[in-house]
């Protein structure tokens, strides 16, 4: 039965590694069990940086510390056929099962599906990964940058002839995880229902076609090929400012009615120049893509950002209600008044570093549902004792799987 | 009774009140899944992407030839009510006794101008989820202020590293925030919230903040900072667990090959498929930390090496022996890309008035309970009549009146 305000009536397993962590993350955020398995040579995760303190180490890494705090964490091989017998007796009570192994290696082993699925008919299982489970490049080996590349999100980061750049955060991993957490759970619900769980097929290069924005339909419906926004005068345009960058967007197609308060807003800062911008030219999307019409908006108005921070010209384009914001950076993400306000920042004391790591809060707020971080992120094999025993294993018996190899009990 | 097992959402009802991007995008996941989105709109307040391109075959010409608007709506139906009429509100009210998810993109106090902010709503129907999104939260001293995906890109942290160094920061040349990053929390947050009411028999409020949620998919800059007082500069297009890791120029316009070597094997990989140029050799670039210390020459004797190939070609031969690589698809590419193709994830849906055009499904895949792209984008209004008549008992003459008073146009 679930305790009110949380998912804890759910179990999962995650067996993901580098790519996948994140869709478990969402559910440990509101209370369910989440064992995460870690091979026998470790999380790759853990060799990630960047690092707590900068120091390299298999506890410091802070993805693996964000991706995985409020797991149980537990070490074992699937090489060995006790450490098969022990996956699935984890499967058999298991809510939803992650996994992000390359197509059939699961199968390979004699761990399909259809085997998890006899042995709990509501089991979800959910695998992620570059491809998909099948497909023409379904057994071929992927990255984040080659799967934004093929899946057609990368072409839109970049103008005219440009190389696209890519964008920070594995994007097109945390897209296919932030999916599979949403399919899992519309599977997880339908399981509920029915008593009938299933398979959810979640790959890198189709979650990056939910990024496309129009450019499919721009092809689809008028031939053209669209690239990035970015060099249209005021619509989308990155200016300088004296302590980094401001993301503007003073005025979209033909809306004046977005175009006067920036006017305004030039007129009232003084603007040297400001008249130029109070004319119909602007409102013309072809004069504002025009060198002509760029290079004069960034001449007169970069006159006047450079003169200013991003925080101040933030807040005065705000008051004007001009959409203004901040590049920001890491430093400006922790001092932003904003979040600091509902206090999202929540320090997380990782013991086996001896400090705190700071990490994001929750993405929502719920009525009765209760966000939290959970403990710090489990050291190699923590938990692996203490889960083998709620599975029914003697001590006796998980010193001997120990010993041989087949788990990994972190010696405490 | 066991439910129609061939949708995942069978009976789910959700009342659709938003608008633009995310609301439209997270509804659109669920009608795919089964759910029964009810979109409404009026003509004095239609959803604003309807104006917005691109528009079928270039001409926009009234509110029913976007492409941005129909790819983030099908599978709903659309019914108009004018929610300024207070006569309309008793219609709204029977919807929402039906619903089981009430979403709303509004400024806070726009529903509540309505009476049907979550305090009347949930004495109407105490099981719905009400949710709502704003894009920095209810409360706080910039709760009110304004921005695009743009915007929020950049607020969130991710524009800054998306720059190559020495240059502007770029960002995703989209409003990649609202695509994905808002509509996937949201849509977690609902099925979170159906998960605990299957328990607790209740429903709750669901409150996205669209910064939370995109701050909770690219945390590593402001955690980097914290820890070490690190600033995360421009990442360009490197890695630092891999060399070479980059893009390069392929034949043909605007064409590239993306290419990302992590391992030793891949390395040796990538020098037999050179065939093994003596370059290569050279013992500096043996190991991967002598390739990152060298990567600009490794980069331009692979830029000098791929810039004769042809990618497609290149692509397929890397891959072959073990290296991640891949063309930097354009959409063209991606539509008529042979996996995705067998992968069903486009489509094409018959619409009144735009004819035959693409839609892509959500990148989950059901084994029981496929995701199913039936119906084109609503017109506005095109199931005014079958929703208050089929699902809300409307009478013919109610609704024949409810038209003349102005309530449904």
């Amino acid at each position: 039965m679930n305790k009110c305000g949380s998912l804890s009536n759910l179990r999962i397993i995650d067996f993901t590694g580098e790519l996948g962590p994140y869709a478990s993350k969402l559910y440990t955020g509101l209370g369910a069990d989440v064992i995460h398995i870690e091979p026998i040579t470790g999380d790759p995760l853990r060799d990630v940086g960047p690092f707590y303190k900068n120091q390299a180490g298999k506890e410091s890494s802070l993805q693996f510390v964000y991706y995985n705090s409020g797991k149980r964490g537990i070490a074992l091989d699937l090489n060995k056929k006790n450490g098969r017998e022990l996956f699935v007796e984890l499967c058999k009570d298991a809510d939803l099962l992650f996994e992000s192994f390359p197509p059939g290696y699961l199968e390979s082993l004699g761990l399909s599906y259809d085997v998890l699925s006899a042995v709990n008919p509501k089991l979800v299982q959910t695998s992620i990964t570059p491809f998909g489970s099948f497909g023409p490049y379904s057994s071929y080996p992927g990255s984040d940058l080659t799967c934004s590349a093929l899946g057609g999100f990368l072409y839109l980061a970049g103008i005219d002839n440009e190389k696209p750049v890519r964008a920070c955060d594995n994007q097109s991993y945390r897209m296919a995880e932030v999916y599979a957490a949403v399919g899992s759970s519309i599977a997880a619900l339908f399981a509920q229902r029915t008593g009938v769980g299933q398979f959810v097929d979640v790959s890198c290069m189709e979650a990056v076609g939910m990024a496309l924005e129009t450019a499919a339909q721009c092809w689809d419906l008028e031939g053209v090929l669209r690239r990035g926004r970015g060099r249209e005068a005021g619509t989308a345009t990155i200016h300088p400012c004296k302590d980094g960058f401001v993301a503007l967007v003073a005025i979209m197609g033909r809306n004046k009615v977005m175009w006067d308060p920036f006017v305004e807003w030039m007129k009232d800062e003084g603007v040297e120049e400001w008249e130029i911008f109070d004319n119909a030219n602007w409102i013309n999307a072809s004069y504002r893509e025009s060198k002509e019409g760029y290079d004069l908006f960034c001449r007169i108005f970069e006159r006047f950002s450079m003169k200013h921070t991003k925080q101040y010209l933030y807040d005065a384009g705000q008051a004007h209600r001009v959409a203004i914001s901040p590049v920001s950076n890491g430093k400006d993400l922790l001092e932003n008044p904003q979040l600091n306000y509902h206090e999202f920042w929540k320090p997380l004391y990782h013991e086996p570093v001896g400090g705190e790591v700071l990490c994001p809060g929750p993405p929502y707020d719920f009525g009765s549902l209760k966000w939290s971080l959970g403990d710090f992120a489990p050291i190699f094999g923590q938990h692996t004792a203490e889960v083998l025993v709620e599975c029914g294993y003697s001590r006796d018996e998980i010193n001997a799987l120990d010993r041989e190899g087949v788990i990994h009990v972190a010696k405490s | 009774m066991l439910p129609n097992l061939s949708k995942a959402l069978e009976g789910i009802v959700v009342c659709d009140f938003s608008w633009v991007g995310a609301g439209p995008i997270a509804t659109n996941v669920l009608g795919q899944c089964g759910a029964e989105v009810i979109k409404i709109e009026s003509k004095s307040r239609p959803d604003l992407l309807r104006t917005g391109g691109p528009f079928k075959d270039g001409f926009n010409d009234g509110l029913e030839r976007s492409g941005y608007f129909a790819n983030r709506n099908p599978n709903k139906k659309g019914i108009a009510l004018d929610m300024s009429h207070p006569k309309a509100r008793a219609v709204a009210v029977r919807l929402i006794k039906k619903s089981d998810i009430i979403i709303n993109n509004f400024r806070v106090g726009q529903m509540e101008k309505w009476g049907l902010g979550w305090d009347d709503v949930q004495k109407i129907n105490p099981r719905i989820i009400y949710v709502t999104m704003s894009l920095q939260g209810e409360t706080g001293p910039q709760k009110s202020y304004m921005g695009f995906g743009v915007n929020l890109n950049a607020l969130c942290g991710l524009t800054a590293q998306a720059c190559f160094p020495g240059e502007r920061p770029f960002g995703t040349g989209t409003n990649y925030t609202d695509h994905v990053m808002a509509p996937s929390h949201t849509l977690f947050g609902i099925m979170a919230a159906l998960l605990e009411r299957e328990q607790t028999g209740k429903g709750q409020t669901v409150a996205i903040s669209q910064l939370k949620s995109a701050i909770s998919m690219a945390p590593m800059s402001a955690m980097a900072y914290a820890a070490n007082g690190d600033i995360l500069g421009p990442a360009g297009l490197g890695d630092p667990n891999a060399a070479p890791h980059g893009l390069f120029t392929t034949l043909g316009y605007r064409r590239w090959i993306a290419i990302a070597v992590f391992s030793e094997g891949e390395w040796q990989a990538l020098k037999k498929v050179m065939g093994n140029p003596a370059w290569a050799e050279d013992r500096k670039l043996g190991t991967l930390q002598g390739r990152k210390d060298n990567e600009a020459a490794l980069n331009d004797h692979m830029e000098a090496w791929t810039r004769g190939l042809h990618g497609d070609q290149l692509m397929a031969e890397l891959l072959r022996n073990g290296v991640r690589a891949g063309v930097v698809n354009d959409a063209r590419g991606a539509i008529e890309d042979g996996h995705l193709r067998e992968r069903g994830f486009w489509s094409y849906l018959d619409h009144p008035v735009m004819g035959r055009t693409l839609y892509n499904r959500a990148p989950i895949r059901l084994s029981k309970t496929p995701l199913r792209m039936v119906t084109a984008a609503p017109l506005l209004g095109q199931h005014t009549r079958e929703v208050l008549k089929g699902m809300l008992d409307y009478t013919d003459e109610e609704i024949a009146t409810l038209t003349e008073e102005k309530v449904l146009v």
